[in-house]
């Protein structure tokens, strides 16, 4: 468990970062909290020449209220997430599933911009980032992009990003924030999640009717699922909604659960997500 | 002549040990640090059985630092062997590194040494060998099937070995008895996960021929006496050094390929060589425990009396036999040990000790014990429901009362004595059981799965040599040894056989020693786990160490107190008898103004020979041996009570409040025995809901990372509640008996037993596998709806 040899580049500034990765390309590897990265060096499931650690640029550590969207800086904790006022205030779903994040020294240090980054299948970014019709940014020497985060996720540990990219910031939406569900199943307390279920809704008195019901845990990557959202969307039927999205998924099975025990999963987290954002739409507090 | 007063015995002392350890001053394996040090990285195989060859070394050799590569025939004359004296034992024997065949997936194949820890894991990827994979014995459905090839050249089916026994009056009890039930159970094989792994560092003296060997263990001398073994070289060319060890549990009880390949490198490159285990190979290849599989069937009348017991035990023990214990030490023990805490007199048992292609498997605290209990416990819940008598109650019908010591089990072991019923009773009261029931009340009427669960069991501890010459192992571990000295300055060094890895033992074992010799807890050193230091002894394991080692320090410090009341009573002008040791003074008895400090009577012996009476040596040192009789050990007993609340979407199962009622006999330090009580618990609860090492198919190991394989963490313990009773031996010094394992015996069986009562209002469903995941939970779940939509 020690890494192959690498080198270290400790950028004061973005466009020096930006720099290094344009010359080094695929070679290349950025560091931010480095609670996946050092991991997978160490197993030398990574094995990067170079390794660029952004820590040390200033500007990304910010969390900026729009008009009807939140921006967060890729530096971000997801401590910060977890404690910051205007997030708990625009954005409770954010401040909800960052608590579920690892445990509190790995949301110290880990950062939002990293997790988005890595793309694991099961964290909770991405899946907040969907239910809330997120997008990310990302900056290269040649310039800036948006992107949205329905066509960021591409598979497991594979995003939209170029090598020569950084992710400099994610953006929510605040639009539903309001009207909120997040549910997720751990095995213990800290533990990645099995299944990630996040609900966010229009007002009643929208008639759009707009329903997100985002996952986690199902597929190769975080997905909305929309048959469980026409069941919300319809008939406000929370019940219905699980059903359906136990129905739409396969997930693979493993150590913490077979494929059929995940659909039950799905089921129950779905269920429970659900009902608490129909819940606060109604102008109550959820249970629990 | 009386004995000196007890001052601290009994006491909660803090533990001396602490202070070090907390600062992190202690001084571990992987802290040393010698001169020219070479590190060590093996090669180890992916596949289970494989047939290994054409190895190619020679790109890993010219890597950068590499100062050599071993494979199997450079070690080909070193082996790992352990047999049992057991009638029809089929033996196997370790390689240090497989030569032409793997056994397990995990196993090492080639032994990089370089400069660096960095180069050796560089270079380790660049040894190059061609593999066939076999078809393996992928664990106990292959063992019990016949379509697969044993494991070992040579062999007749798979079983390192079988045995039977029976009582003569089981056939005729078991044939008549009113009803039985069977039960089949099965325990996941996991293993204890120290918090620090396993390394050593080995020196060779080349002048001197002798070989120095720093290793994470629990039994110095035993490993020293498999050293010897293993490198064909005599115990005095050797010294075994376990310093300060991060737990041990039984994992490091054990002597491993590692520890021989370092001395045999570190003899062929003249330079100290190191190895530090990482988490991904202690997962492989250090030594699995716990999985067991039962099928026990009770007979019983209709008020629930146990009146025989019927079991079939199937162990699967890896792939090779383990020194010291060889590979019948599960199987035997729960043979033994499964009629438990009752009083049933009838037993008829089959136990076989299986090998596949998995990890060695070796201790871990409880050996066996946690699934006899799950067992037995499971089994007397069964008969409750059966005969609709509350769990309490069939317990107390059943239970061995205090008339019945010594009680001869019906597989032949001997109780001294316990206080079952009693401590039954009163972890009712200390887990609140009457509020609990109300709790339990409410959260059914809200639709909520709220259990209650219960167990009970009796602990062998602090067997000695009637024990294991029964057990047919090669070495019999009879005693401890302790050796007493008393400085020039009056202060003591303890020098003990056994081992202290978190255990409290440098605290107990001085709070023996101050009284025995009547000084402070700070006039007391306690060392151990240099072979240099005492004699011989076996080291800590199957909770022997305090009783043991205890009394061998009681006799030690006797015998140097002795001497001090010879010389004392030479300058006091008194009868040696008369003298009185305590309060750092030697006094007449009945005359308080005639004393003499020990310090200064400690100076006269070492410095001032003259002032010594005739005869008497300037010498205040003793070593002694303690061998607790009778030798087939004491009974420690405890009840523990669980509530656990289920999840009804997802299975998940939180445990509320856990109680425990242990009785050791007389203890030491209340507050040592909690804390192993606590950390016993904690283990248990890992036992019961989380652990398991799960092997594919092809027995590959799947559970690699912490991320796979789960332990509990602070959230997933609940706070205890605990009490005590103290039932003294009446063979053992003191009264003293072993504790150091029952925390993690019965939470297994008390958790499963608090789910099924939670899913029991919606129906029946027999919970007998552990540990108990949500996916088994929530199968168990859906069994009861089934059951109860057909009530
Ligand atoms: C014990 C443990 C439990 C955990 N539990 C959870 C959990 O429950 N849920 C969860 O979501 N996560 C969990 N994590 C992961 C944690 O959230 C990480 O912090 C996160 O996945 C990655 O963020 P990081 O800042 O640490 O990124 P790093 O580890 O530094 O990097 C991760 C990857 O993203 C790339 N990267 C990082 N930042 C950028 C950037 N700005 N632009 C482009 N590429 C970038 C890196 O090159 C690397 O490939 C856990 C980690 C541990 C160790």
């Amino acid at each position: 468990m020690k890494p192959p040899k690498f080198r270290y580049h400790a950028p004061s500034s973005l466009d020096e970062a930006l720099d290094l990765l344009a010359t080094y390309g695929d070679d290349a590897v950025v560091l931010s909290g480095g609670q996946s990265l050092i991991p997978m060096l160490n197993l030398r499931l990574a094995r990067p020449a170079e390794v660029v650690d952004i820590a040390r640029i200033d500007g990304l550590g910010y969390v900026e209220a729009g008009e009807c969207s939140v921006s967060v800086g890729a530096l971000v904790t997801h401590r910060k997430m977890e404690t910051d006022p205007e997030v708990a205030r625009l954005l409770p779903m954010a401040r909800e599933a960052a608590g579920l994040i690892g445990f509190r020294a790995i949301r110290n240090r880990g950062t939002v911009g990293g997790s988005v980054a890595h793309a694991d299948p099961s964290a909770e970014w991405p899946a907040v980032l969907l239910a809330l019709d997120g997008s990310v940014e990302m900056r290269s020497s040649s310039g800036v992009r948006q992107v949205d985060a329905s066509d960021f996720f591409k598979s497991v540990f594979t995003t939209a990003r170029r090598p020569d990219e950084i992710v400099s910031s994610v953006r929510f939406g605040s639009r539903f924030a309001g009207n909120w569900g997040f549910s997720e199943f751990q095995r213990r307390t800290g533990d990645f999640a099995v299944v990630v279920a996040a609900v966010a809704c229009a007002d009643s008195s929208d008639r759009s009717g707009e329903t997100r019901v985002a996952l986690a845990g199902v597929a190769d990557r975080p997905v909305r699922c929309a048959e469980a959202e026409a069941a919300l969307a319809d008939a406000s039927d929370p019940r219905a909604a699980a059903e359906a999205a136990r129905d739409a998924f396969d997930p693979a099975g493993d150590a913490h659960g077979s494929t059929a025990y995940r659909k039950q999963l799905v089921y129950a987290q779905v269920l429970r997500a659900a009902t608490q954002a129909l819940t606060r739409r109604a102008g109550r507090r959820p249970d629990g | 002549m009386s004995a000196p007063e007890p001052r601290l015995f009994g006491a909660r002392v803090p533990r001396v040990e602490d202070d070090r350890l907390l600062k992190g001053q202690g001084r571990f394996v992987a802290d040393l640090d010698f001169a020219g040090s070479l590190y060590a990285k093996f090669v180890r195989s992916d596949e289970s059985s494989s047939d290994i060859f054409d190895f190619d070394v020679g790109k890993a050799l010219a890597c950068e630092k590499v100062r050599a590569v071993f494979t199997g025939d450079d070690f080909a004359g070193a082996e790992i062997r352990c047999v049992s004296a057991y009638e029809g034992f089929q033996t196997s024997s370790q390689p240090i590194l497989a030569t032409d065949r793997t056994r397990f997936a995990g196993e090492a194949v080639a032994m990089v040494v370089a400069e660096d820890e960095y180069a050796a894991e560089d270079a380790a990827e660049d040894v190059f060998f061609s593999v066939l994979p076999l078809e393996p014995v992928a664990g106990l459905d292959d063992a019990l099937g016949d379509g697969r090839e044993p494991v070992h050249a040579g062999w007749t089916g798979h079983a390192f070995v079988r045995r039977s026994m029976a009582t003569g009056g089981f056939e005729r009890v078991a044939g008549s008895a009113a009803h039985r039930v069977t039960i089949e159970l099965r325990n996941a094989r996991h293993g204890a996960i120290p918090m620090e792994g396993r390394a050593c560092v080995a020196r060779y003296d080349r002048g001197s021929g002798l070989f120095e060997l720093w290793t994470t263990t629990q039994i110095p001398h035993l490993i020293r006496a498999g050293l010897a073994d293993a490198l064909g070289v005599a115990e005095s060319r050797i010294r075994v050094i376990s310093p300060d060890v991060g737990g041990g549990f039984g994992v490091k009880a054990q002597l491993y390929p590692e520890e021989v390949a370092c001395c045999l490198a570190a003899r062929e490159l003249d330079r100290p060589v190191k190895w530090v285990e990482d988490r991904r190979e202690h997962f492989f290849a250090s030594h699995h425990s716990r999985e067991h599989r039962h099928q026990v069937t009770g007979y019983f009348d209709d008020d629930g009396v146990l009146t025989a017991l019927e079991a079939d035990i199937a162990v699967d023990m890896g792939a090779y036999s383990v020194f010291p214990w060889t590979s019948t030490m599960d199987c035997g023990m729960a043979m033994g040990i499964l009629p438990g805490p009752y009083r049933v007199q009838e037993y008829s048992v089959t136990g076989t000790a299986y090998c596949t292609n998995k990890a060695p498997y070796g201790a871990y605290r409880g050996v066996a014990r946690p699934a006899a209990c799950f067992s037995i416990e499971r089994l007397i819940d069964r008969i409750a429901k059966h005969r609709g008598i509350d769990r309490a109650e069939v317990r107390r019908r059943n239970l061995i009362g205090p008339g019945d010591y010594p009680w001869h089990s019906p597989s032949g072991l001997v109780y001294d004595s316990g206080s079952l019923p009693e401590s039954l009773d009163k972890v009712l009261e200390a887990s609140g059981y009457d509020r609990l029931l109300a709790d339990q009340a409410l959260a059914r009427a809200e639709g909520r799965l709220f259990g209650i669960g219960l167990a009970v069991f009796t602990e062998q501890t602090a067997h000695t040599t009637r024990e294991f010459q029964q057990r047919g192992v090669p070495i019999v571990f009879g005693y401890e040894t302790a050796k007493v000295r008393l400085d020039a300055t009056g202060t003591a060094v303890v020098s003990a056989s056994i081992h202290d890895h978190g255990q409290g033992l440098e605290t107990t074992l001085a709070q023996i020693a101050a009284d025995r010799l009547g000084l402070r807890l700070e006039d007391i050193r306690v060392e151990y786990g240099d072979t240099d230091q005492v004699a011989y002894g076996a080291g800590t394991f199957a909770s022997r160490s305090a009783v043991l080692a205890g009394g061998a320090v009681v006799k030690a410090a006797d015998a140097v107190g002795d001497t001090l009341r010879q010389v004392a009573a030479h300058r006091l002008e008194a009868s040696p008898a008369d003298i009185v040791i305590g309060q750092n003074r030697l006094s007449v008895s009945g005359s308080p103004g005639a004393f003499i400090e020990t310090a200064e009577l400690c100076r006269l012996v070492y410095q001032r020979p003259e002032s010594l009476p005739r005869g008497v040596e300037p010498i205040l040192e003793a070593s002694r041996t303690y061998d607790a009789d009778p030798g087939t050990g004491v009974y420690t007993n405890a009840a523990h009570l669980a509530s656990v609340e289920v999840d009804p979407l997802t299975g998940k199962t939180i445990v509320l409040s856990y109680a425990i009622v242990e009785d050791c006999g007389p203890m030491i330090n209340p507050t040592i025995v909690e804390g192993q009580i606590f950390g016993g618990v904690a283990q248990g609860i890992g036992t019961a809901l989380f652990e398991e090492f799960v092997y594919d198919d092809e027995a590959r190991l799947l559970t690699s990372t912490f991320s796979d394989y789960l332990i509990p963490t602070m959230t997933d313990i609940p706070d205890f509640a605990v009490d005590h009773l103290e039932t003294p031996s009446p063979h053992t010094i003191g009264g003293l008996k072993g504790m150091g394992e029952g925390g993690a015996i019965a939470p297994g069986a008390a958790i499963a037993s608090a789910i099924e009562d939670a899913l029991s209002p919606v129906g029946d469903a027999v919970v007998a596998e552990l540990p108990l995941t949500p996916e088994r939970v929530l199968a168990l779940l859906n069994r009861a709806q089934q059951q109860g939509d057909q009530r």
